[in-house]
């Protein structure tokens, strides 16, 4: 029995052996990675993920969307490293053809095409202007009903574009040219940042217009559309404002091809929901800045440690963090990585409050607005902006300097010029004995001023810390009124003076009126100037870059002259890459940061 | 019962009710929803601030607002479920949930399932060497790893497992001192976990020395750590090991039958060895595959077993199963291997197989295997993380209930009646032993999905920790009660299921009614 058991698995054992007798053959189909593309594709870490390709609607405005729709979208001009607009004349062309009024003639070039096949014309241009321009909708923006998902529902007959543009509402309907390969824009007043309007980058008209009237030629899409917008045809601009709204907003790749049309170097090809995204090189592109990777990832990951140590270990080959002493310190210490400091948009500054009946308040001193600015003068002398500077700045950074100007970016163009002229230097050096000297001088002894800033913020703690003593020292009484919820408690007179940080998105010259201007919603200090105010309402209607530049100096000119606050820095901003294995990255301040100049991108051999 | 169950019920939907009110009130002054438009300077910012404002019903009080939350929630009772969205990109809280709930699953499963194996293994092994050098050491160890902060043990793991260990598969020269501090270590661990007397511990000393020596000298002369796989041989001797070790703790080497039968399984198992290679050649595998073969394994054990037969047939049989189980894992893991270097020579992976963030690779596709490795890569250092910090609280807790069970009255009737030492613990002291764990798991797994919010953040993984916190960061309130909802549910059910298991598997507690 037993035995008869020991030879039945004896029997199965050599069975199985005898099969074994020929080895199994090695699977090939596993080699196939090796010859992939994962050589000619470099990862780039992001923060945060994709939601919207049309980054137009107020909801889809988001850099998360912009360095994707940068990379597919091409544009007529665009800013490089060093915040100069360039234009992109493969794409596009556009020229200021008259100065009274003020026209502007856009052309997109011959071969510009989506990645569909169908050519970028006109009619992209003209939906562009119609979303920007209000002029087609039939409702105002609070008489939009929202769904819960904050995408307006629109009724019957009702157009509304989810979008606003501070120029566009001051055109008439363009002139579309016959070939339709041309737009002509005419203001009714003229307008500074005309050349920041449109710029050709929007989502393609036809493919919106097909998917919101069901209509299959994209050829009689872009006609519709251009038709609808002629006559004004609420019935038909009406879905399509609404498709526009929403139609665009994904987190994985649709199934549906035209929601994802490219006419710039890139074709998206893969969208894991929050995980990454794939961008192939778009064959059918021809102009100027193409893919110089064939594939480019974008993974997302919010937390900096984590995309510093994906770098080191080789998962991610470009990053550009969010830039701290520790972050900037793990990366220098990979090897193999090229380690670039450099500022971002968003700047600091020191806002001080005049309306409140505090220490910078007129009203405390019986309405004498000369003692009030000397006290304002004393407070801003004794500020030590460059021991914050070398103390919390200079480690990121190599080479950090002030800001000394309230409405150009440093690094712009015309800083350098405004700077030269605009009083700044006063405020040069952090001299308390000065500023008690000042103080005496109007009789004003010990003001107590209560600052606010972030509590939850180290850097800002970190500024309270080198500011408080150097204040002291001038006579100031220091009160620290550091608070969480310094975001809400911005212009509710709480405090005397605060600092926190303004973001740019671009460098229009009217982009800081709202902060300046008596009333102005970003007003939050209640400074009032007459005469400031007439300068920024002529410095938003002057096309003429050379006076821009006078009265940008004369504004900044008189915020130093009144002690209105004083700008403080830039923020640092960090980008790293794998130097070993991409090379020809050049980060830029603004939007798209590290993404800016991706044709210059090279794989190292 | 039924009352006990209908209170149970009322006190929990309670319970659910009154934690959202407080977690939505206490959210709310949490968030500013407005934040971000605060400090931005485009033209129009006041129209989107009351955009925002109407849009999120901020200007109604707190309080409406749960109500009208409530009202879209208490939906979910009649199956249409408005956990409302996150109103940034417009994704429904629903969808985000059902995508973050799969993540966490897949996250914490494995680390769970390892955490209670280990630690209750541990905790035993402690408890039966009581007031000896290992129980002191494992204490220690224990108590260090439960108070590591999960963040640091994150980036520690980061950078010597991953970063490191990856660029030391470029150049793999193992140093000579490190052989020998593996060497013994290993040895002296085992000899303090067997115990006995001098002489035994220096032979049990001296066997894991060599045996331990012989597994580096194997790592190393193989190039294993580049080109890793068992081969038929080691199969067969990690088999027949597997047959003996599991034989021993089931049903004792004197049980012949149930011995024989466990090695008839390994034997099975190393006859398959290339039959099975061809199957993966000719057959695309998947997980529904993978896991059927398992099953059958189990069954063909079972078949052996009761072939094997005598009087005791289905413990045999038992014992036979539970062999082949482990001996089916060495084949999956020997295919595994052998696709592990064209998973390193993978354009996308470059040499660097240990990843520290993420579920996958982006864009990687290339087949079962190579993705199953892919996806080994990068569970490897979170389940790590999860395993090194939850198992030594298991430990103390199967420890703590040996050493009570091991002191009870039945424990030395059945000493005084003769059985076995094995028999002793395996049978009557294990399961009894286990008991309060019954009661602990539940909650802790609940605890686990809901809480690795820190492993989740820094190792990239979108499951729930990371929902709630990317939320709150966001100011977006939806998702964080959709998160909250789930949790607490969860939570009432575990400690319901707690309850109930504790009174099945313990007959002195009754569920009073």
């Amino acid at each position: 029995m037993r035995l008869r058991r020991i030879a039945a698995a004896t029997t199965a054992v050599a069975l199985g052996a005898a099969l074994a007798a020929c080895a199994p053959p090695e699977d090939e189909n596993e080699n196939e990675g090796n010859s992939d593309s994962g050589a000619e594709r470099i990862t780039v870490g992001w923060n945060q993920p994709f939601f919207s390709y049309n980054d137009d609607t107020s909801n889809g405005n988001a850099t998360a969307n912009a360095i994707l729709v940068y990379l597919t979208r091409s544009t007529m001009n665009f800013y490089d490293a060093e915040q100069e607009l360039q234009t992109d004349e493969s794409f596009g062309t556009y020229e200021k053809i008259s100065d009274d009024p003020l026209t502007v003639k856009y052309t997109v070039a011959d071969d510009a095409r989506w990645s569909d096949g169908t050519p970028v014309d006109a009619a992209d241009l003209l939906l562009a202007w119609a979303a920007g321009s209000g002029k087609v909708n039939t409702i105002e923006a609070d008489q939009v009903e929202t769904d819960d998902n904050n995408v307006p529902v629109l009724g019957e007959g009702q157009v509304y574009f989810d979008s606003s543009s501070a120029g566009l509402p001051l055109t008439e309907t363009p002139e579309i040219s016959d070939d339709n390969k041309s737009m002509t824009l005419t203001y009714s007043e003229p307008f500074a940042d005309w050349e920041l309007q449109i710029d050709g980058g929007g989502v393609a008209a036809h493919a919106t217009v097909m998917n919101a009237l069901d209509i299959t030629d994209p050829m009689e899409a872009k006609q519709t559309l251009i038709d609808a917008v002629m006559a004004n045809d609420a019935t038909k601009l009406g879905p399509i404002s609404s498709f526009w709204n929403s139609g665009f907003d994904f987190k994985s790749l649709p199934e549906d091809e035209s929601l994802y049309l490219s006419s710039g170097a890139y074709v998206l090809t893969e969208m894991e929901d929050g995980q990454y995204a794939t961008l192939e090189e778009n064959p059918e592109y021809t102009g100027d800045r193409p893919a110089s990777i064939p594939t480019v990832t974008v993974q997302w990951n919010e937390d900096p440690n984590a995309q510093a140590q994906q770098l080191a270990n080789g998962e991610i080959d470009l990053v550009g963090p969010q830039a701290t002493t520790d972050i900037v310190e793990a990366l220098q210490n990979i090897d193999g990585t090229e380690v670039e400091t450099g500022v971002e948009a968003s700047y600091e500054h020191v806002d001080l409050v005049v309306d409140n009946g505090g220490p910078f308040d007129p009203a405390t001193y019986g309405g004498d607005a000369e003692t009030a600015r000397t006290v304002r003068q004393a407070f801003l002398t004794a500020y030590p902006r460059q021991d914050i500077i070398d103390r919390l700045i200079a480690p990121l950074e190599e080479g950090a300097e002030t800001r000394d100007s309230f409405i150009v970016t440093p690094g712009s163009p015309t800083y350098d010029e405004i700077v030269g002229a605009n009083g700044s230097d006063e405020y040069a050096e952090s001299d308390p004995a000065a500023a008690a000297a000042l103080l005496e001088s109007v009789g004003v002894s010990a003001p107590t001023v209560r600052i606010m800033f972030a509590a939850d913020n180290v850097r800002r703690e970190n500024q309270f810390e080198i500011i408080k003593p150097a204040l002291e020292e001038a006579g100031f009484v220091v009160e620290d009124a550091r608070n969480v919820d310094w975001g809400s408690k911005l212009g509710d007179g709480t405090y005397d003076a605060a600092f926190f940080a303004w973001q740019s998105t671009s460098t229009g010259v009217t982009e800081s009126q709202a902060t300046y201007y008596t009333g102005g919603l970003n007003n939050l200090t209640g400074y009032t100037d007459p005469a400031m105010d007439a300068l920024w309402d002529e410095l938003s209607v002057t096309t003429d870059e050379d006076r821009q530049v006078e009265l940008q100096t004369q504004i900044d000119q008189m915020l130093y002259d009144n002690a209105y606050g004083l700008p403080l820095f830039q923020f640092p901003s960090v980008a790293a890459w794998n130097s070993e294995r991409l090379e020809g990255v050049e980060p830029a301040p603004l939007s798209p940061t590290i993404f800016h100049g991706y044709w210059n991108w090279s794989l190292v051999d | 019962m039924l009352m006990f169950l209908a209170r149970r019920l009322m006190t929990s939907v309670l319970v659910v009710l009154v934690s959202t009110v407080v977690m939505y009130v206490l959210v709310d002054i949490a968030i500013d929803p407005l934040e971000d438009l605060r400090t931005d300077t485009r033209p129009g910012a006041e129209d989107r601030i009351a955009a925002r404002t109407a849009m999120l019903d901020l200007d109604s009080p707190v309080l409406l607002r749960y109500l009208d939350w409530l009202s879209g929630a208490s939906r979910c009772l009649i199956g249409s479920c408005d956990l409302g969205r996150d109103w940034r990109t417009g994704t429904p809280t629903t969808e985000l949930l059902s995508g973050a709930v799969t993540t966490t699953l897949q996250l914490v499963t494995v680390a769970t399932l390892l955490a209670i194996v280990l630690g209750v293994f541990v905790g035993i092994v402690s408890a039966l060497r009581q007031y000896s050098g290992f129980d002191y050491g494992l204490t220690f160890v224990s108590f260090v790893l439960y108070s590591l902060p999960t963040f640091w043990v994150a980036v520690l793991l980061k950078q010597f497992l991953a970063i490191k260990f990856n660029d030391f598969l470029a150049d793999p020269q193992i140093a000579w001192w490190f052989h020998a501090l593996v060497v013994l270590g290993t040895a002296t661990v085992v000899m303090a976990a067997v115990g006995g007397s001098a002489a035994r511990r220096l032979r049990v000393f001296g066997v894991a020395a060599l045996v331990s020596l012989a597994v580096m000298l194997y790592v190393d002369l193989t190039d294993f750590l580049v080109t890793p796989g068992l081969g038929i041989v080691l199969v067969g001797v990690l088999g027949v090991g597997m047959a003996f070790g599991i034989t021993a703790l089931s049903t004792g080497l004197s049980d012949r039958r149930s011995l024989y039968a466990s090695l008839t399984v390994a034997a099975l198992g190393v006859a398959l060895y290339y039959p099975v290679l061809y199957l993966w050649y000719y057959v695309d595998a998947s997980w529904p595959i993978v896991l059927g073969l398992g099953l059958l394994a189990v069954l063909v054990g079972l078949g052996v077993g009761l072939a094997w037969g005598g009087p005791d047939r289905w413990t045999v049989a038992r014992t036979a199963a539970l062999t082949a189980l482990p001996v089916a894992g060495l084949l999956f893991v020997d295919r595994l291997m052998s696709s592990w270097d064209n998973y390193v020579d993978h354009g996308l992976i470059r040499g660097r197989p240990i990843s520290t963030a993420s579920r996958r690779t982006p864009g990687f596709d290339s087949g079962f295997w190579l993705n199953t490795l892919d996806l080994f890569g990068h569970l490897l250092l979170p389940t790590l993380t999860l395993v090194l910090i939850s198992f030594a609280s298991y430990s103390r807790y199967s420890r703590a209930s040996t050493l009570e069970v091991l002191g009870q009255d039945y424990i030395r009737t059945a000493r005084a009646k003769g059985l076995t030492e094995r028999t002793v613990i395996m049978r009557h002291a294990f399961r009894n032993a286990l008991i309060p764990l019954a009661s602990i798991v539940p909650v802790d797994i609940i605890t686990l999905v809901g809480g690795a919010v820190i492993t989740e953040r820094i190792f990239n993984w979108r499951g729930m920790g990371w929902l709630f916190a990317n939320y709150l960061d966001q100011n977006v309130i939806d998702p964080i009660m959709g998160y909250l909802l789930v949790i607490a549910i969860l939570a009432v059910v575990a400690n319901f299921v707690a309850d109930l298991f504790y009174a099945v598997l313990d007959p002195r507690i009754r569920v009073a009614a």
